[in-house]
C-alpha cells in the first residue's frame, strides 16, 4: 500500500566532493517525506561508498548503488 | 549535543590548512553539535574578501556557504583584525572582542586549533 | 575512557610519533582510542605503526578526500571513511585532542 504514495526525487551531485556529497544528501532528505526514495547521482568515487554507509547509520535505507560508467554512480536511498 | 570550536589561525594562500579547516568545520556540523570558527591571528585573513582565483588558488565560497547553512556560527577576533588594519569581513562572519572569543572557547567541549 | 585523536601533519613531524605513543600507552591501560587522519595526516597511514595500532584495536579512519588527493593508497585495516565519520569520533568520544 506505502509504495504506491511514495515519491521519488532525483539529485545530481556530480562535481561535488566530501562533505559536500553528504550535506546535499542529508539536505535533500530533510525535505522529502519519510518512506520516500532519493536517487543520487555521484561522481566522486568516496562518496560512493561513504555516503551511503553514513546514511545507514542515520537510519536510512539503501536500496541499491549502481555503476553507471568509470566515474559515475547512482545511489537510491528510502529515507527513514 | 557538544560545542566544537575550530580555530583558524594561518596565512590562507601558502598553505590549504585554512580552507581544509573550514571543509572540516562542515563536517563536523553533521552530527548536530553546534561548531564555532574562530578566525584568528593570521587566520583573519581567510575571513576578509579576496579573490584567490586570481592566483589560481582555489576559493571559499562553498565552505562561507555551506557554513551558515548549517547554523556554524563564524567569529572573528577583533584585536587580530585591528592589528593587520581589516576592516570588511566576508558576509556571516561576526567581528568579536575577546571577551566573547574567551566565552566561546571556555563553553567549547572540543577546542581543534587547526 | 574513549580517547579521540586528530592528526593533520605529515609523518615528519614530531606529532606521528606522540600521537603512536600515546596511542599505543591508551590501549595498554584499556583506553578505546579513536584516530582520524586529516590533510597532509593522511601521509602517516604508509607508517607501519598505524597497522599495528590498528591491529591493536585502535580504530582509524582516514579522511578519503585528502587520500585521493594526494595519491595516497588504501591500507587494511584502515577505514578510508569521510568528515562524517569525523565527526562520529568528536561526537562521541570523552576527551579529544588534535595534533596539527
Amino acid at each position: 500500500m506505502q509504495d504506491l504514495v511514495n515519491m521519488t526525487t532525483e539529485l545530481d551531485l556530480r562535481g561535488e566532493v566530501c562533505p559536500y556529497t553528504f550535506v546535499k544528501t542529508k539536505l535533500k532528505l530533510e525535505e522529502i517525506e519519510c518512506g520516500d526514495e532519493l536517487i543520487v547521482t555521484f561522481d566522486h568515487a568516496p562518496a560512493v561508498e561513504n555516503v551511503p554507509r553514513s546514511l545507514k547509520n542515520e537510519g536510512h535505507k539503501i536500496l541499491g548503488i549502481e555503476k553507471r560508467d568509470e566515474h559515475l554512480w547512482i545511489v537510491r536511498i528510502r529515507k527513514a | 549535543m557538544k560545542k566544537i570550536t575550530v580555530i583558524v589561525r594561518n596565512l590562507p594562500f601558502n598553505t590549504r590548512r585554512n580552507a581544509e579547516a573550514l571543509r572540516m568545520s562542515v563536517g563536523l556540523t553533521l552530527r548536530e553539535d553546534k561548531v564555532t570558527v574562530i578566525f584568528m591571528d593570521d587566520g583573519v585573513y581567510s575571513a576578509a574578501p579576496a579573490a584567490p582565483e586570481l592566483i589560481g588558488a582555489p576559493t571559499l565560497k562553498k565552505e562561507f556557504e555551506a557554513l551558515p547553512m548549517m547554523k556554524c556560527t563564524m567569529l572573528a577576533d577583533k584585536p587580530s583584525l585591528e592589528k593587520r588594519g581589516i576592516k570588511n569581513l566576508v558576509p556571516n562572519v561576526k567581528q568579536a572582542g575577546r571577551d566573547e572569543i574567551v566565552r566561546t572557547l571556555t563553553g567549547s567541549d572540543i577546542v581543534i586549533p587547526f | 575512557m574513549k580517547l579521540g585523536i586528530l592528526l593533520t601533519s605529515s609523518p615528519e613531524n614530531e606529532n606521528t610519533n606522540t600521537v603512536i605513543s600515546l596511542s599505543r600507552s591508551a590501549r595498554e591501560q584499556g583506553h578505546d582510542v579513536s584516530i582520524f587522519l586529516m590533510y597532509d595526516g593522511v601521509y602517516n597511514v604508509q607508517k607501519k605503526e598505524f597497522a599495528q595500532l590498528a591491529d591493536k584495536g585502535v580504530r582509524i579512519a582516514v579522511c578519503a578526500l585528502n587520500a585521493e588527493q594526494r595519491s595516497v593508497q588504501k591500507v587494511d585495516g584502515i577505514m578510508f571513511g569521510s568528515q562524517y565519520d569525523h565527526a562520529c569520533i568528536a561526537g562521541e568520544v570523552d576527551r579529544f585532542i588534535s595534533f596539527g
